[in-house]
C-alpha cells in the first residue's frame, strides 16, 4: 500500500476522531447525541475563516473567540433544545428531533450569511499546506501537526475525565440518580458538557479548515463519519474513538485509491455495520457497560 | 443561642408522595432527634424506600413539610439537601461499579472544599473505621464483594461528615459476620454524634441498636415510639402479618448481582 495513501487516511481519521470526542463530551453526561455536531464543526470553521481570512485578525485571537462563540452556541442548544426536553423524562427521546432541528437552523443560517463558496484557511505560522518531501511522501507539515495534535488533544480530554468533577461526569453516566445521592448535579455537569463539546466540535472545524476548505457542506459529512468512528469505537470512549477515526479514514483513503469515486462512502459503511452488527456495543465497550 | 435547641434535627409532617401520579405515602410525619438511632420497619412495599427518597429530596412531596437542621427542605434538590448534611444511601448501595474504590471515596466528597490534610484526614477515619477498604482502594467498585460495597457506600457518605445517615437496607444480602459489622459501625457514627435513621428487614436486630422505632403499612405510620417498647408492642406483628395473615419472612433477601 502506498504511504500516502494511508498518510492521508489518518488525517482524515483525526478529524473524525475529533468530532467523535466533542460527541462523547456532551454525551456522557446527558445521555444525548447532539445532531448539530456536525454543524457546529462548520461553523466555528466559517466563523475562524471569516476572523482571520477575511477579517485579518491573529490567529490566536481568532481562535479563542471562535470557540467561546461556539461554545456559547452550545449552551444555548442545551437550554432551549435539550434541558426542558430531559426536565420531562430522563429517559426520553425528544432530543433527535430537537437538535436535528438545530442542526437544520444553523446549517440555514450559516447558507444565508456566509453562501455557498469555500473560504481558504491558512495553517498558523510556521506550518504550511506544502507537501514535504520526506519517506517520498506526499504529506504536509500542518498535517504531521494536526496528527500529533489529535494525539494531545484526546490525552488532554482523557486528563480531563480523571479530575474530580471529570469523575463526577462519569458517575452521572454510569447512575444519574446515585450521583444525585452524592452532592452531584447533573443539570450542571451537563451545562458545561455541552458548552465543552461545542467549543470542541469548533476547534476541530478549525483544525480541519487548512485540509478541507472552510464550507458550508463541512457539516454533514463530518457528522456522519464522527458519529460512525464513535459508534465504531464505543460510544464514550475516546481513546476507542481515536482508533475508530483512524481505521474509518483510512478505509475510506484505501478505498478512494482502488475504487472509483461514489464507492468509498459504500465501503466505510459496509465496514461500520459489519463492525457493530459483531459488536453492537463497538470494537472498545463491554456489553453490559450500563448499569441502572 | 438558638432557639430551637429542643426541636428534631430532621423533621417530616404529613407527607404525602410517590411516583408519578401513583400516590405511596399517606400523611406520614417522622422525626428524628440529634445522635439517635431511628429505625423504620415494615414489610415489603410499604414505602419505607419511598419515605426516605421523599427526604432526600429524589421524590418531591406531593404535601407536608420536611425540615432539616431549622430549614425547611420540602422542595430543595437532591444536592442541596446533601449539602445541608443529610446524606441518603440508597438501596442496592448504588455505588459508581466502574470507577476506583478510591474514586468513589473521593466522589464522597464531590462539591467541598477540602484542604489536602482534612481530606486525608476523612479518609484515614474511614480506614480506620473499615480496614478492608484500604486494601481495595484501586479495585473498582464493582468487583467487591456486598458487604464491602455496603461498607464503601457508608464511607462515600461519611466523606461529608453527615449530621443524619439515611441507610436503606444495609444488610440485605450480607453474611451474618459482615451485618454485625456494619451494625458496629452504625453504632460508631452515633457515637460521633450523628444521627441514623435505618431502613431494615433484620427487624430484632434493628431494634435491637436503635433509640426510637416507625411502624410502616401501606404507606402510613401505623405505630411510633421507643424502639423498647416496639419490640414489645404488638403493632410489629399487626404490620408483619399483614392483611392476610400471612407471615413476612425476614430473613435477608438475595443481594442484587
Ligand atoms: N419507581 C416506582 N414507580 C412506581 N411505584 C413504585 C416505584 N417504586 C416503588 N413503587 C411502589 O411504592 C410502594 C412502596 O415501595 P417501597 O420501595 O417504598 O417499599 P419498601 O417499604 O421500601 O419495600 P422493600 O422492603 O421491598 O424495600 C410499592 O407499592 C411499590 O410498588
Ligand atoms: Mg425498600
Amino acid at each position: 500500500m502506498d504511504i500516502d495513501v494511508l498518510a492521508h487516511g489518518i488525517v482524515a481519521g483525526s478529524l473524525y476522531a475529533l468530532v467523535a470526542v466533542s460527541f462523547n463530551i456532551l454525551y456522557r453526561p446527558t445521555n444525548v447525541f447532539n445532531f448539530a455536531q456536525g454543524e457546529l464543526v462548520m461553523l466555528g470553521a466559517m466563523i475562524f475563516a471569516s476572523l482571520t481570512s477575511l477579517a485579518g485578525m491573529p490567529w490566536l485571537v481568532a481562535f479563542a473567540a471562535t470557540l467561546i462563540t461556539v461554545g456559547c452556541i452550545g449552551l444555548i442548544e442545551e437550554r432551549i433544545a435539550v434541558a426542558p426536553i430531559l426536565a420531562r423524562s430522563q429517559t426520553g427521546t425528544g432530543w433527535v428531533i430537537t437538535t436535528l432541528a438545530t442542526s437544520l437552523i444553523i446549517s440555514n443560517f450559516v447558507g444565508r450569511f456566509w453562501g455557498p463558496d469555500p473560504i481558504l484557511v491558512k495553517p498558523p505560522a510556521l506550518l504550511s499546506m506544502e507537501s514535504l518531501d520526506i519517506l517520498s511522501s506526499r504529506i504536509s507539515s500542518y498535517e504531521i501537526a494536526l496528527i500529533l495534535v489529535t494525539l494531545v488533544l484526546v490525552l488532554i480530554v482523557e486528563r480531563i475525565y480523571r479530575t474530580l468533577k471529570g469523575k463526577a461526569v462519569m458517575a452521572v453516566a454510569e447512575d444519574r440518580e446515585a450521583a444525585l445521592l452524592r452532592g452531584i448535579d447533573p443539570g450542571s455537569l451537563g451545562r458545561w458538557s455541552f458548552f465543552l463539546g461545542a467549543a470542541f466540535a469548533a476547534m476541530t472545524g478549525i483544525l480541519a479548515s487548512p485540509v478541507l476548505y472552510a464550507s458550508t457542506s463541512l457539516g454533514p459529512d463530518l457528522l456522519l463519519k464522527g458519529f460512525a468512528a464513535a459508534a465504531v469505537g464505543s460510544i464514550g470512549n475516546n481513546r476507542g474513538a481515536l482508533i475508530a477515526g483512524y481505521v474509518i479514514g483510512v478505509t475510506e483513503a484505501v478505498g478512494a485509491s482502488l475504487l472509483s469515486p461514489g464507492y468509498q462512502e459504500a465501503v466505510i459503511f459496509i465496514v461500520v455495520l459489519a463492525v457493530l452488527l459483531l459488536k453492537p456495543e463497538g470494537l472498545f465497550g463491554s456489553p453490559n457497560a450500563r448499569t441502572v | 443561642m438558638k432557639a430551637i435547641v429542643s426541636a428534631p434535627l430532621l423533621s417530616a409532617a404529613n407527607v404525602d408522595a410517590g411516583y408519578g401520579h401513583v400516590r405511596v405515602l399517606e400523611d406520614v410525619s417522622v422525626d428524628v432527634r440529634q445522635g439517635r438511632i431511628v429505625v423504620l420497619v415494615g414489610r415489603n412495599g410499604a414505602g419505607k424506600s419511598t419515605l426516605l427518597r421523599a427526604l432526600s429530596g429524589l421524590n418531591r412531596p406531593t404535601s407536608g413539610r420536611i425540615t432539616f437542621d431549622g430549614r425547611d427542605i420540602t422542595t430543595a434538590r437532591p444536592n442541596g439537601i446533601v449539602d445541608a448534611g443529610l446524606l441518603h444511601v440508597a438501596e442496592g448501595r448504588r455505588l459508581f461499579r466502574r470507577q476506583s474504590v478510591a474514586d468513589n471515596i473521593e466522589l464522597g466528597r464531590y462539591g467541598l472544599r477540602l484542604t489536602e490534610q482534612e481530606h486525608g484526614r476523612r479518609v484515614a477515619h474511614i480506614h480506620e473505621l473499615f480496614p478492608i477498604l484500604q486494601e481495595k482502594m484501586n479495585l473498582p467498585a464493582g468487583s467487591l464483594s456486598g458487604g464491602q460495597q455496603q461498607m464503601l457506600a457508608i464511607a462515600q457518605a461519611m466523606m461529608r461528615e453527615p449530621k443524619l445517615l439515611m441507610l436503606d437496607e444495609p444488610s440485605l444480602g450480607l453474611a451474618p459476620v459482615l451485618v454485625d459489622q456494619v451494625l458496629a459501625a452504625i453504632l460508631a457514627l452515633r457515637a460521633q454524634g450523628v444521627a441514623i435513621l435505618l431502613v431494615e428487614q433484620m427487624v430484632e436486630r434493628a431494634l435491637e441498636i436503635a433509640d426510637d422505632a416507625y411502624v410502616m403499612q401501606n404507606g402510613r405510620v401505623i405505630a411510633s415510639g421507643l424502639a423498647a417498647d416496639i419490640a414489645a408492642g404488638d403493632a410489629l406483628h399487626a404490620a408483619f402479618m399483614g392483611e392476610h395473615g400471612a407471615p413476612h419472612h425476614s430473613e435477608p433477601r438475595q443481594s442484587q448481582p
